[in-house]
């Protein structure tokens, strides 16, 4: 069976500077959503805009139902496209109240349509339907953008930082409903994020570009768990690379915290001296262990502690402690580490 | 209709309104008469240094009275205060010829000083004591008391689009209110306040009524005289272009001085809208004092005066058509504003549906044409078709098509349209601009063709625009002198036309009727357009 959508080495460009190269990922079946996920000024922005038909690509290839919609000979045209995108900023018509806003959408598709009314009260927008752009704030200038977008039943649906301006408190609450709506019409989506959390809950898939490349495309889970590349490890802001040396085909050594066993995710030849990824959640917290380091930082997260350790080496180890952990330590107080360490997939570079 | 469609249209309407102006640059590649070395033996340098004495005079006098004014009004709440905010625009409504009639009339011997006077006093000797405005001077005070209002008016809307958090900023760093007016307030303006006097210094340059009716020889006499005397348009073209490559270096030289600083900063929430000080006593007085003389001398005298002579000599009212006049002011006013608006709506979409480097530099060439004075354009016009006459049309063994063209109102309008082209582009690229392009992309994600999107979208939203633009061009059309004394079909009279033509024959009384007329459609115009040329960020 042939992808629902699929982008085939594909370079983006703005204005005759290349942006992101050589880009490959499908959508398997309609109604899956992908989460793009990079910093800012990265590009992310380029391949929704190229992928909806505003910019033109030079090389590769933008396939949607199986018809070419870029190439380097073909462009379909924006509005033939049959693609929505809602951009970051506010574009909502500033002439138009943002009931006829939402409403202003033409399509018509044979998909089951979403209740309009259903929409605005899932979006909130109900007490703002009577007014004008300018008299909205950010947040709810991207809601009222989205619900437009929605409601032009689109074959493939871009959220360009979707929720980027919505209030914390608010914002949990729509990514659960978005994505109740985006899976209840079937909606394929490519959102774009910097919020990994975002895309890891959103998205079936999740790609990471960084430098120029999409550096992995996979399942949220083991983007988080199998990052592939130490720029990826870096981005995700989720562990640290510490030095360690593989002693056998489930295990390696590191000078501070001793033997390490677990699950090589790829295999490594042993002797080899690596970079061990080591994430907060990989080590365990043991006050009776005799596995003692300095705390020299710690970061509250409501549910949980994240303990920075140094060890004698100076490598810094992060230690996550559930917040109703017995006793609380302090800066400068010894932070005792069960042994053995034990962990479940072992990446190494 | 696909982006070519609009690109080929944007690109075809620039070219028509350029021919005209192409025509006068080209009169670099032809001969000219001997004119130039009379001239350059004789008057040339009287010329040079008289038109440099205006151009700065006129722009002094623009920038304290723009400037101040501006000011008062947006900083300052007084009695009158919300008043002076738009009557101090009414001065647009005389154009610097009628008030050079006015200005002369009143202080010349015998003149109305001299009548209100003796009416005060009894009979004296009063002529010795009243000061005349002839000659440079009176020519300075009437253009600047004419345009300090476009100095006004940008130096007001910058003003009012100035943060209060900037000035509340300057108090913090312990600013005095004088060093907050020039060390925050003035060159945050000063962008507006240059744009302002380019305006006034393109619209000096390119005056020829109250020129003529001083008789202040000028680079505008040589222009005239050039054409008039020595039928030589090369030389007359090359004058004024001179002319405003003077002014483009004037302004260029002030641009360049700024290197990159900004004067704005985008308000996302940082803007705080002005709080206005009110002011008690004898600052109240003085401040109202000063708005209202600028307001009395810029529009109520040159009203009064008009109408002092409508009403002692009626007898120039029963002789006037008035109602024939009006409809031909009114015929011109409709059919240009209907021919601009579409010739500007379409290259402004096509401009930004294309976004062709090509388009971007014809479009800056089309709106050159307001720089150009209209005796000059309406020559240019002359010799272009004349020159397509003789070696296109009788080539091709047609008909002659000069009279369709020469002293016709097609002529007359299509002169207009190149003329006023900017403000009809500048007034929809504003509105443009204000419209972010990821309004059209959403629409064009929504389904909707270019054409759909320029019908649907953006034309409801550019309808306040479209609107000032065909005011501002009605008035600018009403005020019109030069093209339509030239261009105008026979015996086919305007109010402008009709007022010079008394003026020149020495009947200023009789030219009272016609500028009284005048006055009152521009004023109504005005009225019309101060809602949104005063408009503020709240509304």
């Amino acid at each position: 069976m042939n992808n629902f959508f699929e982008i085939k080495n594909t370079t983006f460009k703005v204005s005759g500077s290349e942006k992101v190269k050589n880009v490959s990922f499908s959508i398997k079946n309609e109604g899956d959503i992908v989460c793009l996920l990079g910093p800012s000024g990265i590009g992310k922005t380029t391949i929704l805009r190229s992928i909806a038909g505003l910019e033109k690509i030079s090389q590769g290839e933008i396939i949607l139902k199986e018809k070419t919609l870029s190439s380097e000979k073909t462009h379909v045209e924006p509005e033939d496209r049959k693609i929505a995108l809602s951009f970051q900023e506010n574009s909502l018509f500033p002439h138009y109240t943002i009931e006829k806003n939402i409403k202003l959408s033409s399509r018509n598709s044979n998909r089951d349509q979403i209740n309009i009314n259903e929409l605005i009260k899932i979006l909130n927008l109900e007490n703002i339907l009577n007014k004008f752009p300018h008299q909205i704030s950010a947040g709810e200038a991207q809601r009222a953008s989205l619900a437009r977008s929605l409601n032009s039943n689109p074959d493939l649906l871009l959220l360009d930082e979707p929720l980027s301006n919505v209030d914390q408190s608010f914002k949990e609450e729509i990514q659960v409903k978005l994505k109740q709506i985006l899976k209840k019409l079937k909606i394929t989506t490519i959102i774009v994020t910097h919020d990994s959390y975002e895309a890891f809950y959103l998205g079936d898939k999740c790609g990471v570009i960084l430098d120029k490349e999409l550096k992995q495309f996979d399942d949220p889970y083991n983007v988080y768990h199998f990052p592939n590349s130490e720029k990826v490890v870096m981005f995700l802001n989720r562990g640290v690379l510490i030095p360690a040396k593989v002693t056998s085909p489930k295990s390696l050594e590191n000078e501070d915290l001793g033997v390490i066993t677990g699950n090589f995710v790829n295999p490594v030849e042993i002797g080899t001296n690596v970079k061990l990824l080591l994430q907060p959640e990989d080590l365990q917290h043991d006050d009776k262990s005799n596995l003692k380091f300095d705390v020299i930082d710690i970061k509250f997260r409501g549910t949980s502690f994240i303990y920075t350790l140094k060890t004698n080496t100076n490598n810094l180890l992060p230690v996550f402690v559930h917040s109703h952990h017995v006793h609380q330590h302090q800066i400068n107080d010894k932070f005792g580490i069960r042994k053995p360490i034990h962990i479940e997939h072992i990446v190494c570079f | 209709m696909r982006t070519n469609v609009w690109f080929i249209s944007s690109f075809l309407i620039s070219i028509i309104v350029i021919i005209p102006i192409i025509t006068i640059f080209s009169s670099f590649f032809q001969d000219t008469s001997n004119y130039y070395e009379i001239l350059k033996e004789t008057f040339f340098l009287e010329y040079v240094f008289n038109s440099l004495f205006l151009l700065f005079g006129v722009l002094f006098l623009t920038f304290f009275l723009g400037v101040g004014s501006a000011y008062i009004v947006s900083f300052y709440e007084f009695p009158g205060s919300n008043f002076f905010k738009w009557a101090l625009i009414l001065s647009f409504a005389v154009p610097p010829y009628i008030y050079a009639y006015s200005l002369f009339a009143f202080f010349e011997n015998y003149g109305t000083a001299f009548t209100i006077l003796k009416f005060l006093f009894g009979d004296g000797n009063y002529n010795q004591h009243i000061p005349k405005f002839s000659g440079m001077l009176g020519l300075i005070l009437s253009i600047s008391f004419s345009l300090f209002a476009y100095v006004y008016i940008l130096a007001r809307s910058s003003f009012l689009y100035q943060s209060q958090n900037l000035i509340e900023l300057g108090k913090n760093l312990g600013f005095s209110k004088l060093k907050c007016f020039y060390s925050i307030i003035l060159p945050a303006a000063r962008p507006a306040i240059v744009a302002g006097l380019s305006l006034v210094a393109m619209e000096t340059l390119a005056e020829f009524g109250a020129v003529d009716f001083f008789s202040v020889n000028t680079l505008t006499t040589g222009i005239y005289n050039a054409w008039i005397a020595f039928d030589d348009l090369a030389f007359a073209n090359r004058i004024s272009f001179f002319l405003l490559l003077f002014i483009f270096i004037l302004f260029l030289t002030e641009n360049l001085s700024r290197r990159k600083a900004r004067y704005h900063l985008e308000a996302k929430g940082g803007f705080k809208k002005k709080q206005k000080t009110k002011l008690y006593g004898y600052k109240a007085y003085y401040a109202f004092s000063f708005c209202f003389i600028l307001f009395f001398i810029s529009f109520l005298f040159p009203l009064s005066q008009m109408l002092y002579w409508t009403i002692k000599f009626p007898e120039n009212l029963y002789d006037l058509n008035i109602i024939n006049l009006l409809l031909n002011t009114l015929y011109l006013v409709f059919l240009s504003s209907l021919v601009l608006i579409f010739f500007a709506l379409i290259s402004n979409y096509g401009n930004r549906v294309s976004n062709k480097k090509i388009l971007n530099v014809l479009s800056t060439l089309s709106i050159s044409g307001y720089a150009i004075p209209g005796v000059i354009l309406a020559i240019a016009f002359i010799t272009f078709v004349a020159w397509f006459d003789e070696n296109i049309i009788k080539t091709l063994g047609f008909l002659s098509i000069k009279k369709i063209f020469i002293g016709s109102v097609l002529g007359l309008v299509i002169v207009y349209c190149i003329r006023f082209y900017s403000l009809a582009f500048n007034g929809i690229k504003s509105g443009y601009e204000k419209m972010n392009i990821s309004v059209d992309e959403s629409a064009y994600l929504l389904g909707y063709s270019k054409t759909k999107t320029f019908l649907n979208i953006h034309i409801p939203y550019l309808r306040n625009s479209l609107l000032f633009v065909i005011i501002l061009v009605s008035l600018e059309i009403v005020r019109e002198l030069p093209i339509t004394l030239i261009l105008r079909p026979f015996n086919f009279e305007t109010f402008a036309t009709t007022a010079y033509i008394s003026a020149s024959e020495d009947l200023l009384e009789a030219a009272a009727v016609p500028s009284l007329c005048l006055i009152i459609i521009a004023s109504f115009f005005i009225l019309l357009t101060s809602k949104y040329i005063l408009r503020e960020r709240s509304e």
